[in-house]
């Protein structure tokens, strides 16, 4: 009977293992604590909400791996990564989630996070900026328009003082402040 | 004889006056009066729910509250608007300790907010308080049975425990002006609008994903509610054009343009000519 040799090698892996040791434990509980985290852990890994994504196909990280990866503790990962940035915020993943977690929701807790470190894409610190100065996100340019649909040129009631002397006080302030 | 706190928000006055302008002439033909709220400005749109929760909370808060004074219902056309402060509202119905955070705020500008007052789409109250029936008894000119698509976008639909809003009002409202309800099977996906301040490329695939979707099914007109959706949808077809070489030529109109037109009121009263694809070919489609 003829002997089989045994490979040395280690079996061919798609993504390196997780470094377990530099988990942050701390990191689930935390989002578990924030407005609409309540329901993470009940997340069954089912990948509904993948394929729920209109845009999953092209992110390295897929909604339920992001999931996955907070329960986890992968808290850089996740906090750096491009895809909480690139979420539709279209509701999808946590309209069709089993388990009622509320994916959308949670995406926007990350962001928060990671933006209490600063880590924010310039042009949406750059919209931060825009509220911050103009109160605002649009203005009106051409009040001819207005004025050709009989509607008062300027817009009735606007007040764009209250939200400039919010924001100042908030996490706007400091996010657009320090990037000076 | 309805009364509503209108909030306009930021987009539609700057970006689209003729759905503000529809908006008034569909509201005077059913006795619906729309009062613009006072010293309120723009809701902050979901990048600021991303970096700044709290203020976020803060500033949805204070027009709430600045709409309790006196108890009708906030009305907008903007489903960023209608998102957020339904979203807040939600929220702060849920959680008495930002409530008590919040209220802590407003206080210091004699406001305060109990979370009694109601949040409705322009087309969710035109469709309870005023009803199919009495709309369709008003149609002098209706549409002979063209296709229309309906891009409800997200923030109207979604989340569904936030928004309580239902598909089906869209649908019977454009029913109710003669046209056809196209199905298509993307109906529920995203324009793509939200994601173009960090990636463009992505923004216009989702759209030309949507116009195809709609355009491969037989719609000849797209109907919105929300101005963002509006621009990506409109805008988009004129880039994808020089891009991809790709005409889709689907005119985006407004909900109330539409309605407009079929209650017998005139191209130049809804704006139609600010619509970017040129949308007067609807007007071959009035009867009457």
């Amino acid at each position: 009977m003829a002997e089989t040799k045994e490979s040395a090698e280690p079996p061919t892996i798609l993504v390196d293992p997780i470094d377990m040791s530099k988990l942050d434990q701390s990191f689930c509980n935390e989002i578990k604590s924030m407005p609409y985290g309540e329901e993470l852990v009940a997340c069954f890994a089912c990948t509904t909400c993948t394929a729920a994504c209109p845009i999953a196909n092209q992110w390295d990280y897929k909604p339920h791996q992001l999931i996955r990866m907070i329960i986890l503790g992968m808290r850089e990962e996740v906090l750096s990564s491009k895809e909480i940035w690139e979420c539709l915020t279209c509701f999808q993943c946590q309209e069709r989630c089993p388990q009622k977690v509320r994916v959308t929701d949670i995406f926007f807790d990350c962001k928060n996070l990671a933006a209490e470190e600063g880590k924010v894409p310039n042009s949406i610190v750059a919209l931060g900026k825009l509220l911050l100065e103009t109160g605002q996100l649009y203005e009106v340019t051409e009040d001819w328009q207005r004025e050709d649909l009989d509607l008062e040129p300027e817009v009735p009631g606007l007040a764009t003082e209250p939200l400039k002397e919010i924001l100042k006080t908030t996490r706007t302030g400091r996010l657009v402040g320090s990037d000076e | 004889m309805p009364i509503y706190n209108l909030y306009m928000g930021c987009s539609v006055p700057a970006n689209y006056p003729n759905y503000e302008a529809a908006m008034f002439k569909v509201a005077e033909t059913f006795d619906m009066t729309l009062e613009y709220m006072e010293d309120v400005g723009c809701c902050g749109s979901p990048n600021l729910r991303a970096i700044d929760f709290f203020g976020w909370l803060l500033v949805n808060a204070r027009t709430l509250a600045i709409a309790e004074k006196n108890g009708h219902d906030i009305v907008t056309p903007c489903n960023g608007c209608f998102g957020s402060l339904k979203d807040v509202l939600h929220h702060l119905q849920h959680d008495e300790e930002d409530l008590k955070r919040v209220n802590a705020e407003l206080k210091k500008s004699g406001l305060s907010l109990k979370c009694t007052i109601k949040v409705r789409h322009f087309v969710e109250a035109l469709y309870t308080d005023i009803g199919i029936e009495q709309i369709m008894s008003r149609i002098t000119r209706p549409l002979d049975g063209v296709g229309i698509a309906i891009h409800y976008g997200c923030h109207v639909l979604r989340p569904a425990d936030v928004t309580e809003f239902k598909p089906e009002i869209l649908d019977e409202l454009v029913r109710a002006t003669g046209a056809t309800v196209i199905d298509y099977p993307l109906w529920k996906q995203c324009c793509g609008a939200t994601v173009l301040p960090v990636n463009e490329a992505l923004a216009i695939r989702l759209a030309r994903d949507k116009l195809k979707s709609m355009k491969e099914h037989g719609a000849e007109f797209v109907t919105v509610v929300c101005p963002a959706c509006g621009n990506q949808l409109d805008l988009q077809q004129l880039g994808l054009k020089d891009s991809f070489g790709e005409e889709y030529n689907l005119p985006v109109l407004l909900y109330p343009q539409i309605l407009a037109l079929a209650l017998g009121m005139d191209e130049s009263e809804v704006g139609l000519e600010l619509n970017r694809v040129p949308a007067d070919p609807i007007l071959d489609h009035l009867s009457g």
